[in-house]
C-alpha cells in the first residue's frame, strides 16, 4: 500500500485541535518554560557582559604587561623601564598602552587613617585604555598639582573611590596626607587634595584605591625607574590572542635588546581572562549553569507534554485498533504520534520564542530596577553593579533554547509511542 | 583589579615574622647601663631571679642622649642616616634625623605603645595605627614594633639564665626568654648572650614561633662611657637575607642627662629639636 506522508502530517495537526483546550495547556506549559529559559539566559547573558565590561573597560583593558615579581609579591622595584613604554607604541600603533604605578600606603584624614593603594595613571593615556577616569560621582578628575595648602605647602590632586571617602570622611575639597615607604627606604610622604570621588566599580579600588598622577607619584615614592603596569586596549577583542601573541614579542626583542635586572623577573603579558580568572571562570560557570538550568525547566514542562500524548493515545486505543486491523502498520501510528508532538513542540517553541524575544528585549532595554532597595548597587564576584540589572538577548540563545525544548518535548514523547507500537488490535477493539 | 595588593606589603620591606626586640636603637645605653653595674656587683654568684630584677630596676628612670649613625643595606639600596635620641627610660624615646639632607629633621616619638612621626615636608605629625607596625622603620631592618615592644618586654617574656661558663673561650651568660601565654609578641625566643666580667651583650638571636633563627643581633667595639662598657657599634642582620643589614654605630652616648618626662611630647616632636 503506498503511503503519502503529507496524510500523516494532516491527520496529526487535526488530530492536535480535537481537543483545543487540552493542546493549548501543553503549549503553554512548554512556552512558560521556554520563556523562563530565555529570560534567564538573557541575565546572565546581561551580567556575564557586564561584567566583562567592568573587568576589562573599567580597570584591566584587554592586556596587561608586568614583571614577574610584580605580579607575585607587589615587588615595588619590580618595574619596566619607561623607555619600553614608548618602544611598544611605536612598534605596536594599533594597541593603545596605559602605565601605572603602584605602592601600598597610609592615608590619614582629620583624625582617621586607613591603608591605602596607590595608584598612578597618566591622565592623557588612561582614558584611552579603560574609563577609570569618567566614572566620577562628584568632582571634576584632574590630577595636576592642586592648590597650596593653607600653610602654603605644595599638593596634589588625588582622586578616591565611594567608600574610601566615606570612610575618612572626605569630600572633594578635601585634604588626604599620604605617608608610605618610599624606594630609597625614606619616609614617602606627601600632601594631596581630593579632586574627585568616583562611583563604586571595582570593590578593592572602592574601599582603599587613592588614583594620583604619575608625576606626583614619583615626587613621593622616589621611584623614578619606570612602572609597574602596561594596561592595553586592543583594537578588536575578536583578536585577543593575535595582539597578546604580537605584544609578547615585541616584548620578548625589547628584553633582549634592553636587558631588564634579575632581580624583578621576567616581563610578562596576560589577557585579562588570566589576571582576572575568578570572573573569566564564573562567566563558563554561569553560562554551563543556564544550560542546566534549561533542561531542568524544560524537563519539568514535558512532563505537562508526556500527559498530553498518553492521553492522546489512551482514548484512541480503540481507533488505533482498527486501523491496526484493517492493516495500518505500527510504526506509521508511531510516525503519526511523534509528528502530534512535534507540532506541539514546535507551536510552543514559536509561541515561547515570540513571547521570551519581547520580555528578553525589555529587559535589554529597560533593566530590572534594585534602585528602591540597594541605591548604591550590588557587589559580586569583587565587583560593584549598578542597582539597574540589564539582560543581553543573544539570538543564538534563543534558537539554542528552542532545540532545547523540542528535543526534550520530544524524548518525552516517546514513551506514548512505544505504547501505540505496542498495542495489540484483538485486545484493545475488545 | 589588583585585589591581593595589601596595603601592609609593601610598606613592610621585609616579609620575615616581625615583633619584638630587647635591645633597640635607643635603649641599649640602658641595658648596658644596667647590666655594666650587676657585672661590677656580682659577678658568678648571681641568681636569676636576681639578675632579672636587677636589670629591671636598672632600667627604670635612665635618661640617654645619643649621637649615631644607621646604615641599611638591602638588595635595592644603601642609605645612611645621621640620628640623634634621646631616651627616659624604656618607655620614652625621640629620634632625629639630621642627615641626609633630605630626610632632615624628620622625627620620631615614642611614648609607651604609641609611635608618632613627624614628616617636615608637610609639615605634619601621623601616629603610626597599628596595621603599620610591622612596617619598617625609616628604611631599616627594625620595625615600629620593635620600638613599641620594648616597653613592654618584661611583661610578655619570662626570662631565665640558661647556660653560664665558658664559650669559644669567653665566659658568658646565656639569657633566654620565653613569651607568657597570653602575650601579643611574635617571637617564639629570644636569646642574649652576655660577657660575664663587664657584663656586655655580645649578640641576641630572634627566634620565630617554629624555633627557627630569624634574625642576630650583633654587638661589638665596646667603649668605656661613665665607667661602662658600651658596645659602639650593633649590626642587626635577616637570616633569609644574607646581603642585608642594618648597622648602628653611637658617635657618642651620654648618660644620665638631665630630661623630663614633659620632653617626650607632641610639641617637642613638631619643634623638631
Amino acid at each position: 500500500m503506498p503511503v503519502n506522508p503529507s496524510v500523516f502530517v494532516f491527520i496529526a495537526w487535526r488530530n492536535i485541535w480535537r481537543y483545543p483546550v487540552r493542546s493549548l495547556l501543553t503549549v503553554f506549559a512548554l512556552a512558560g518554560g521556554l520563556v523562563m529559559v530565555i529570560l534567564y539566559s538573557v541575565l546572565v547573558e546581561g551580567i556575564s557582559r557586564q561584567m566583562v565590561d567592568y573587568a576589562t573597560e573599567m580597570s584591566t583593558g584587554h592586556l596587561q604587561l608586568h614583571r614577574r615579581a610584580f605580579i607575585d609579591e607587589q615587588d615595588l622595584y619590580a618595574t619596566l623601564p619607561w623607555s619600553y613604554l614608548d618602544a611598544i607604541e611605536t612598534r605596536l600603533p594599533d594597541i593603545s598602552a596605559a602605565p601605572r604605578l603602584y605602592a601600598a600606603g597610609l592615608a590619614s584624614a582629620q583624625a582617621s587613617s586607613t591603608g591605602v593603594l596607590m595608584k598612578a595613571v597618566d591622565a592623557v593615556r588612561e582614558p584611552m585604555v579603560t574609563s577609570v577616569l569618567s566614572q566620577v560621582r562628584s568632582g571634576t578628575v584632574d590630577l595636576g598639582p592642586a592648590s597650596p595648602s593653607e600653610e602654603g605647602l605644595e599638593r596634589h590632586n588625588v582622586v578616591v573611590g565611594t567608600q574610601l571617602a566615606k570612610n575618612l570622611k572626605l569630600q572633594v575639597g578635601s585634604e588626604l596626607i599620604l605617608v608610605t615607604q618610599a624606594a630609597d627606604g625614606s619616609i614617602g610622604n606627601g600632601l594631596f587634595r581630593i579632586a574627585a570621588i568616583l562611583n563604586p566599580v571595582d570593590t578593592a579600588f572602592d574601599r582603599t584605591g587613592v588614583l594620583m598622577s604619575i608625576e606626583a607619584f614619583q615626587a613621593m615614592m622616589y621611584l623614578q625607574t619606570g612602572f609597574h603596569e602596561l594596561a592595553i586596549k586592543t583594537r578588536d577583542t575578536a583578536e585577543l590572542e593575535i595582539s597578546q601573541a604580537a605584544l609578547d614579542a615585541t616584548v620578548r626583542r625589547l628584553t633582549a635588546e634592553q636587558p631588564l635586572d634579575a632581580l624583578g623577573g621576567a616581563a610578562l603579558v596576560r589577557n585579562w581572562r588570566e589576571i582576572n580568572p575568578t570572573i573569566s571562570d564564573m562567566l563558563e560557570l554561569s553560562r554551563s549553569m543556564v544550560i542546566v538550568m534549561g533542561f531542568i525547566i524544560v524537563g519539568l514542562a514535558s512532563f505537562g507534554m508526556l500527559n498530553t500524548m498518553l492521553m492522546a493515545v489512551h482514548e484512541r486505543t480503540h481507533e488505533f485498533g482498527i486501523l491496526l486491523a484493517i492493516g495500518m502498520k505500527s510504526r506509521w501510528l508511531m510516525l503519526m504520534v511523534l509528528i502530534e508532538s512535534f507540532f506541539l513542540a514546535l507551536i510552543s517553541a514559536l509561541a515561547g520564542a515570540v513571547i521570551g524575544v519581547w520580555s528578553g528585549r525589555y529587559i535589554q532595554r529597560h533593566g530590572i530596577d534594585f534602585s528602591g532597595t540597594m541605591p548604591d548597587g550590588y557587589d559580586w564576584a569583587g565587583m560593584s553593579f549598578e542597582p539597574v540589572m540589564r539582560g543581553h538577548l543573544e539570538p543564538a540563545h534563543v534558537i539554542s533554547a528552542c532545540l532545547i525544548m523540542t528535543l526534550v518535548a520530544m524524548l518525552s514523547s516517546l514513551f506514548p509511542c512505544w505504547r501505540t507500537v505496542r498495542l495489540k488490535p484483538a485486545e484493545v477493539m475488545r | 583589579m589588583n585585589a591581593g595588593f595589601s596595603a601592609a606589603s609593601v610598606c613592610t620591606m621585609s616579609k620575615k615574622p616581625l615583633g619584638f626586640v630587647l635591645l633597640l636603637v635607643l635603649l641599649i645605653p640602658s641595658l648596658c647601663a644596667r647590666a655594666a653595674q650587676v657585672g661590677a656587683a656580682e659577678i658568678g654568684t648571681i641568681g636569676v631571679e636576681d639578675l632579672i630584677r636587677h636589670m629591671d630596676a636598672l632600667w627604670r628612670g635612665e635618661t640617654s642622649k645619643a649621637l649615631l649613625t644607621m646604615t641599611v643595606t638591602t638588595r635595592r639600596y644603601k642609605r645612611t642616616m645621621t640620628i640623634e635620641a634621646w631616651s627616659h627610660g624604656k618607655h620614652r624615646s625621640l629620634v632625629v634625623v639630621r642627615k641626609p639632607k633630605k630626610d632632615r629633621d624628620v622625627a620620631t616619638l615614642k611614648v609607651k605603645e604609641n609611635i608618632w612621626n613627624y614628616l617636615p615636608k608637610i609639615n605634619r605629625v601621623t601616629k603610626v595605627p597599628s596595621s603599620m607596625m610591622a612596617g619598617s622603620w625609616m628604611g631599616s631592618h627594625f620595625t615600629n614594633d620593635d620600638l613599641v615592644k620594648d616597653s613592654t618586654f618584661e611583661d610578655d617574656y619570662q626570662s631565665s639564665i640558661t647556660f653560664a661558663g665558658e664559650r669559644d673561650g669567653r665566659a658568658v651568660y646565656e639569657v633566654t626568654s620565653i613569651p607568657k601565654a597570653d602575650a601579643a609578641v611574635v617571637w617564639g625566643r629570644v636569646t642574649i648572650v652576655f660577657e660575664q666580667s663587664a657584663m656586655t651583650p655580645l649578640h641576641a638571636l630572634y627566634y620565630d614561633e617554629e624555633d627557627v633563627l630569624v634574625r642576630t643581633m650583633r654587638f661589638d667595639q665596646p667603649r668605656e662611657i661613665d665607667g661602662r662598657l658600651v658596645p659602639m657599634r650593633m649590626q642587626l642582620q635577616p637570616e633569609d637575607k644574607a646581603d642585608e643589614s642594618t648597622v648602628i654605630v653611637y658617635e657618642n652616648i651620654e648618660f644620665g642627662v638631665p630630661l623630663q618626662e614633659s620632653f617626650f611630647s607632641l610639641q617637642t616632636l613638631k619643634r623638631r629639636r
